[in-house]
């Protein structure tokens, strides 16, 4: 991740397409400008020599290219904003976009619910974050919440919960319910432990799909899809954003699948190598999840046969 | 302030007790409590907060927390507790205008023309609202979903007790008793 003033910016794209990279995320406030990059190994010194050339720092991001949800038991001001904005900053700040939900019914121990449109919104996420509280009594009695989830979830608690076995990926604990922010040493070590092991969980996801490759690499649509004019025109913050299997394209599902589906790319049409469904948060964003390599040879057999 | 917690969940204890702090600070009532006991037992779960006051919450007069004189058609106010300064300057605003009303230093204040007599008998702090402010506090302070609650008051002693669905005879009786023991109550009351 590049993290300094725009000058030379341009440079510094043109630097990262000569590699072979590309940009994964820009954001410009005033004169500053952060670029999260995926560029190839054996350019990464000269890249990051280029950027420190111009003012900038670079570092290594290791949850670029994912998007990622906070989920807390509800909106409330016993929940938020902390610590769950600070654990979603720290994701940030890792190079992954975040973002943070509340439950509708969420609160409360024998009352807590999650309703299925919120299992099916959290399932577009590449992983999630659930951050419950103080009482381990309380954690314990809430693992509904996330145990039918079908992405990698990390629980936030306070203690330590027992019996909970195979209903999330990973646990980290000594962050409860706080009314500050999380700065002290430990507190940040927190942090870094909660970014690890979301780094974690989503590795294993990687391996999978190493196992059974992506047909074609998201970054890859976004670059076609950047030049789609509604897709430039958008003024949503990020608007189109990497999954480690597809992507989020922040523009209506209605008007634009069919657009969006005869796009070429390889000789192929986007609808024959992807699927395209409405978010459902609202059909104002589209979810694209990419074919894996097999399941395309697959159809093109079948396709063949028939 | 001192905090008593009555837990058995150590995490949970340790938590409520700084959870609590930081929010009486941030209300701005930590420097009018001066003990408090947090019973918490999550596994029914049943909450009590109990809170005792230094002083029992009473109506404040601007005579109360400023120093008043006369000098002519000027009337002088000199704020002796910081904490109602804003308070005064916001009635006496309203009250009398901005034209009236010159603050000269944070806590120096000059009003033209209104006697001394009706300055010094507004009311800028009651100890209706003053409690509701505590009681406030102690809610925001308790776990979110536990939402049904009963709350006593005697002179400078709230408790508040509270569970996530029916509050049963047992637990009022419970809270209760935390609410005597932090008033100081003989056996008979």
């Amino acid at each position: 991740m590049y993290d300094g003033g725009i000058y030379r910016s341009e440079e510094l794209f043109e630097l990262i397409e000569d590699t072979g990279g590309t940009v994964i995320q820009k954001t410009r406030s005033s004169q500053m400008l952060t670029v999260t990059m995926s560029i190839p190994d054996g350019d990464v010194g000269t890249v990051s020599e280029f950027c420190r050339e111009i003012g900038g720092e670079v570092k290594h991001v290791p949850l670029a290219g994912t998007e990622i949800a906070v989920v807390g038991p509800t909106l409330g001001r016993h929940h938020m904003p902390h610590p769950i904005c600070d654990i979603a900053e720290h994701l940030r700040r890792q190079g992954a976009i975040t973002v943070v939900m509340g439950l509708a019914r969420g609160r409360g121990k024998k009352t807590a619910q999650i309703s299925l449109e919120e299992k099916m919104i959290i399932d577009e996420y590449d992983a999630a974050v659930f951050s419950l509280g103080n009482f381990k009594t309380c954690i314990e009695a809430k693992t509904d919440l996330f145990s039918d989830i079908k992405i990698p979830t990390v629980l936030v608690s306070g203690p330590v919960p027992e019996g909970i076995d195979g209903k999330c990926d990973a646990i980290v604990s000594g962050v409860g319910r706080k009314a500050s922010r999380m700065r002290s040493t430990s507190e940040r070590e927190r942090l870094d432990e909660i970014a690890e092991k979301v780094g974690m969980v989503l590795s294993d996801k990687k391996k999978a799909l190493d196992d059974d490759p992506l047909f074609i690499y998201p970054a890859e649509i976004k670059h076609l899809l950047e030049e789609y004019e509604p897709v430039n025109m958008c003024l949503r913050p990020a608007p189109v954003v990497l999954h480690l299997d597809g992507l989020r394209i922040k523009i209506g599902y209605g008007e634009h699948r069919e657009a969006i589906e005869n796009m070429e790319i390889y000789g192929r049409k986007i609808g024959d190598i992807c699927r395209l469904s409405p978010s459902k948060i609202n059909d104002s964003s589209i979810i694209m999840r990419i074919k894996t390599r097999s399941e395309v040879r697959h159809e093109d057999e079948g396709k063949a046969g028939g | 302030m001192d905090i008593e917690v009555i837990a058995e969940d150590g995490f949970g204890g340790g938590s409520y007790e700084n959870l609590f702090r930081e929010i009486m600070s941030d209300v701005g009532k930590a420097f009018h409590t001066e003990k408090a006991a947090l019973v918490l037992r999550p596994e029914v779960p049943l909450f009590v907060f109990s809170v005792k006051l230094r002083a029992e919450p009473s109506s404040k007069t601007i005579a109360d927390t400023a120093n008043i004189r006369t000098e002519g058609s000027i009337t002088h106010l000199t704020v002796t507790d910081e904490r109602y300064a804003p308070d005064i300057l916001k009635e006496l605003w309203g009250r009398f205008g901005r034209d009236s009303v010159e603050q000269q230093t944070r806590f120096d204040m000059e009003v033209k023309d209104v006697p001394e007599k009706d300055i010094s008998s507004i009311v800028i702090a009651s100890g209706e609202e003053y409690l509701k402010e505590i009681v406030g506090a102690v809610w925001r302070s308790m776990p979110e979903g536990i939402k049904n609650r009963h709350t006593y008051i005697d002179g400078s002693a709230v408790t508040v007790v509270a569970t996530e669905e029916r509050l049963e005879p047992w637990m009022l009786e419970e809270g209760l008793g935390y609410h005597k023991k932090i008033m100081g109550a003989g056996k008979d009351v």
